[in-house]
């Protein structure tokens, strides 16, 4: 693709300063040396834990929170360098959907109101086009003409959603950042906001940075996946290959934790889940030094705690930062190595 | 996703928001005698204040010494006071001074108030810091020696002396004002709002300023009871109103010096002051109740049912249970109280357990899942009650039990654990403390027994280095360390029954799977028996042996986790199945149209017919009943269909 992409990250790393005790403070590096590209009319999934850093990576795109380093591109612009004021022009074209439909919604503004905010703020019109324009908003995302005069929680869940991307469409954006957009929804819920996500992606030809925890979903609805592990990108490629043939032992292990309604196949990610080393997911305060993963990593190695690996090519299209990838791959699903007392108990030492 | 929260049809109410409930307004507040008295009575003050000139039978002002300290009569309907004036007429106008002075400092307290603490919450920074120590420098000045101080400088009158008072208001309400724009500052519309580009004076004015105003119309109705009564107590000593206008105030200091010669002077201002700061605090506490959240005021909005909604389902074929039953449920119904009429939330629902087993409860929220785990509980929220049927659990039948025997039932012989690891944990006790408490309420441990059962507790449910971890608080431990502590709970007594409901849908993926995978263990080492409510068929599909699919507070199918989820029989069943993404991209997902009904509005029929793929006309005429694990009148043709693809077709 000759055209340059819409959105273009390029080593972002967000730190966040903690209080600690009355004095002190602390460094928390949320997000560290991320890259990625968004096509024009294309998705691009964001998968971790909580703690991973996705949600700031969003908000750093949006600019609610700022970069410590690297550089925000949308469209050309340097995002990272508008200073303290976002030009409108920006905010019109980058818009937000969160996970919460109550809390993102105003209590105490019925839709049409919030909607016709949006409006008036981007492309002011008389008031007589406004109200068509948000009926037509409000017709684009499936909810009746009459719900436009609701509040909030007169509304269920997956219609408060579909306010939320009624609102974000008001502006007629190019970007929308999806955070979790249908994490605390119903499967049936779920799966119309996101056929209607999937369908105004093709009427508007509108890009999305979807973030959510569950990789099925991602790959649903993306394009490109990218799999974060305390902060970092250990695996970034084609949706397909991500989700069918993960190369990280990372997204393999997100893999055979995603539950699936289907007995067989759940019997076989159920299978590898169970081989898997049982550790929390270390603290982003302090990640553990060499390949952050290693403390839960079945093909963990002692020079994995040395070396921190850097994301390369695994074939397919596929980067995925790991000193052992071939090893990985060479794992059949459902039967995961079993580490030597040598490596457990360096890893220990580690952890220790 | 509780269940529960559907019984009262205050928010997620009506079937496509046809019967929408009427909105909160604050005139609805007025059918309630404890606000309608003082809002009455303030109302003949403030006509009283404003028609002063007109209503008053008398000149206020002219003495009239030979009428001088009359007693009440047809002409001076409450007396006269030393000069000879009528008391009525002084009444009245006092009223005007009163409001005038409560107004003036509550206007000039709110507009300063709350346009610092709007900036002060939403700046933040050096803006803050610099309010809040002035706030604290004003709130340590007593408001009557500020008054005092500003008539010395600006010299006298009620309106420096009410402007002193005004400034000590607007501390109260610059600190109310800012501790709710610091919480509506972190809510995600607010971040929707900077992301729209709008203003910042905006996003103050139009997004925050409504969702502070409720806080803020309490505590101005109570300041302005509190200005009228310093505006008193100014005008008692002289330094208030002055001889061109009437106060109580002033009014009380004559009647001090001739209460000998007339002691009904003193109680006429008396009353009009005590009687009017009453109503000011009366409306106060009633609009808190209204418009704060939490407050009295969350009745229930009545919905009449239409006749005839409670349809009866049709009897459903009670097949034997086997041997190894422990968990027995045989027609349970719950009925509740809903406005005027009664609504079935579960209707003859039938489900057993074996010894051992996890049985997965499915369907959407609003279905009646944590519905049957209360009733079982007999923890049925307030309105609701067992209509019919009977739970059994191992042989003790539990409907119809008196509460004391049900406690002993809970804990000890059925564990609970719920979807929110953290409202399950005080935060303000250790994990040992809660444990112990746990362990010894059910048996008869001493506390250092207790602490080593803690221990041990931890261990099973596998934290590590649980002696240590006895000593932290919930907030200490991460989302999924906490689910297991509260498992480890449920788990004190050694019950034969778990109820765990959503417990893995606040978790992350990689959390969730080592919770259902602790589950799968204790199940094995403890023989335990697990009742798993779920909206997620994934997690069914790990951890269950057999699944009921419940539908509108009904059970629409049951069976193996195998078969029901390989070939789900009722229409229900392959639509939840349908809508997961399971990984393929471009192909539509499928959706279920509409959404769950509202308890007092099941359909008629079949209840799932409005939203089902397959319905016929014949799905609308009666109630289905359960045959051979399935409610369904079409079942058995749609399994000689091969696909619901293919069906969907041959209807079109």
């Amino acid at each position: 693709m000759t055209e340059k992409p819409l959105l273009s990250v390029d080593r972002l790393s967000v730190d966040f300063k903690l209080k600690s005790g009355l004095f002190g403070s602390r460094t928390l590096s949320a997000v560290r040396d991320v890259s990625f590209d968004i096509e024009r009319g294309k998705t691009f999934g964001l998968v971790g834990e909580s703690g991973s850093g996705k949600s700031t990576i969003g908000r750093a795109v949006l600019r609610l929170v700022q970069a410590s380093a690297g550089r925000i591109e949308f469209d050309g612009h340097d995002v990272t360098a508008f200073g303290r004021a976002t030009p409108l022009a920006f905010r019109r074209d980058v818009q937000v959907v969160f996970q919460d439909p109550m809390s993102s919604l105003n209590p105490r503004q019925t839709v049409g109101t919030t909607l016709g905010q949006a409006i008036d703020r981007h492309r002011p019109m008389p008031a007589q086009r406004r109200e068509k324009e948000i009926a037509k908003l409000v017709d684009s995302v499936g909810l009746a003409a009459y719900q436009a005069q609701r509040l909030p929680h007169e509304l269920s869940g997956g219609q408060r959603q579909r306010v939320a991307i009624a609102r974000a469409l008001a502006v007629q954006p190019r970007l929308i950042v999806c955070d979790e957009p249908v994490s605390a929804l119903d499967v049936s819920t779920q799966a119309q906001v996101i056929n209607l996500l999937v369908d105004l992606q093709r009427e508007f030809g509108l890009s999305y940075l979807f973030i959510a925890h569950n990789l099925d979903v991602v790959r649903h609805v993306s394009h490109r996946i990218g799999v974060l592990y305390l902060g970092r990108l250990v695996e970034v490629g084609p949706a397909e290959q991500v989700h069918e043939a993960p190369r990280h032992p990372y997204t393999r292990m997100l893999m055979a934790s995603t539950l699936v309604a289907d007995p067989q196949v759940q019997a076989l990610r159920t299978q590898e889940r169970r081989q898997q080393i049982r550790a929390e997911l270390p603290s982003p305060l302090a990640p553990p030094p060499g390949c952050a993963f290693h403390t839960r990593c079945a093909w963990a190695e002692a020079r994995c705690r040395g070396e921190m690996p850097q994301l390369a090519a695994a074939g397919g299209g596929v980067e995925a930062g790991c000193l052992r990838l071939s090893a990985v791959a060479a794992t059949p699903q459902g039967q995961l190595p079993v580490r030597g007392d040598a490596v457990v108990r360096q890893i220990e030492e580690v952890n220790a | 996703m509780s269940d529960v929260a559907t019984l009262p049809p205050v928010h997620s109410a009506a079937p496509d928001d046809n019967a929408r409930l009427p909105r909160k307004s604050p005139w609805r507040l007025l059918s309630r005698p404890f606000a309608l008295l003082p809002a009455s009575f303030l109302l003949l003050v403030l006509v009283c204040a404003v028609g002063a000139p007109w209503i008053a039978p008398h000149d206020p002002f002219t003495p009239a010494i030979r009428h001088r300290l009359e007693a009440p009569g047809a002409t001076y309907w409450l007396g006269t006071d030393d000069l000879g004036r009528d008391m009525l007429s002084r009444l009245i106008f006092g009223a005007r001074t009163a409001l005038l002075a409560s107004f003036e400092s509550v206007g000039i307290g709110l507009a300063a108030g709350v346009s610092l603490g709007l900036l002060a919450g939403y700046v933040g920074g050096w803006l803050d810091r610099v309010a809040m120590r002035l706030a604290d420098v004003m709130q340590s000045i007593p408001a009557v020696l500020l008054a005092l101080a500003l008539i010395g400088v600006l010299g006298k009158g009620l309106g420096n002396a009410m402007l002193a008072v005004g400034l000590i208001f607007a501390v109260s309400f610059l600190r109310i004002t800012r501790a709710v724009v610091l919480a509506e500052r972190e809510q995600l519309y607010v971040d929707a709002a900077r992301v729209l580009g709008l203003r910042p004076a905006a996003i103050m004015l139009r997004q925050i300023l409504p969702n502070v105003s409720g806080p803020l119309i309490v505590q101005a109705s109570i300041s302005l009871g509190t200005a009228l009564l310093i505006e008193a107590m100014l005008s008692f000593l002289g330094v208030g109103a002055d001889s061109t206008q009437v106060s109580w105030g002033s009014m009380l200091e004559t009647a001090r010096q001739f209460q000998s010669e007339q002691p009904l002077l003193p109680v006429v201002p008396g009353l009009a002051i005590t009687l009017t700061v009453l109503s000011f605090n009366l409306l106060g506490d009633t609009l808190r109740d209204a418009l704060l959240p939490g407050g009295a005021s969350q009745t229930r909005t009545a919905v009449r049912l239409p006749a005839g909604t409670a349809a009866t389902a049709a009897a459903d074929a009670d097949a034997p249970t086997p041997a190894d039953t422990l968990l027995e449920l045989r027609q349970l119904s719950v009925r509740a109280a809903v406005g005027g009429g009664e609504a079935e939330l579960l209707s003859q629902v039938s489900l057993h357990l074996r010894r051992g087993e996890v049985l997965g409860l499915v369907g959407e929220s609003g279905c009646g899942k944590s519905m049957t785990a209360n009733a079982i509980l007999g923890l049925l929220p307030r309105g609701a009650q067992i209509a019919g049927g009977s739970v059994r659990l191992g042989g003790t039948e539990l409907v119809g039990l008196p509460e004391e025997a049900l406690r002993h039932i809970r804990g000890r012989r059925i564990g609970m654990v719920f979807q929110d690891p953290n409202a399950a944990l005080s935060p303000v006790h250790t994990i040992g403390t809660q444990l112990c408490d746990i362990v010894r309420a059910h048996s008869k441990l001493n506390h250092a027994q207790a602490l080593a059962r803690a221990v041990e507790l931890l261990d099973l449910v596998g934290v590590p280095d649980p002696a240590r971890r006895l000593q932290d608080y919930p907030h200490q431990f991460s989302g999924g360390m906490a689910q297991r502590v509260v498992i480890a709970g449920a788990l004190a007594c050694e019950p034969e029954l778990l109820i765990a409901d959503e417990p893995t849908t606040a978790l992350d993926v990689t959390i969730q799977a080592q919770v259902l995978d602790l589950l799968a263990d204790l199940r094995q080492r403890l023989g335990m028996s697990v009742l798993l409510i779920t909206h997620d068929l994934g997690v069914v599909a790990d951890l269950c042996d057999r699944v009921a699919v419940m539908y509108a507070g009904q059970i629409v199918e049951t069976g193996s986790v195998q078969e029901t989820l390989t070939a789900p029989r009722h229409p229900y069943t392959a639509a939840l199945l349908d809508a997961m993404p399971r990984g393929r991209a471009d192909a539509r997902l499928s959706t279920i149209a509409g959404r769950v009904p509202p308890a007092w509005a099941w359909p008629h029929g079949c209840r799932f017919h409005p939203r089902c793929a397959h319905a016929v006309a014949a799905c609308a005429q009666q109630p289905v009943a359960l045959e051979d694990g399935v409610r369904c009148i079409r079942a058995d043709e749609l399994r000689n269909a091969r696909t619901p693809i293919d069906i969907r077709e041959v209807a079109a």
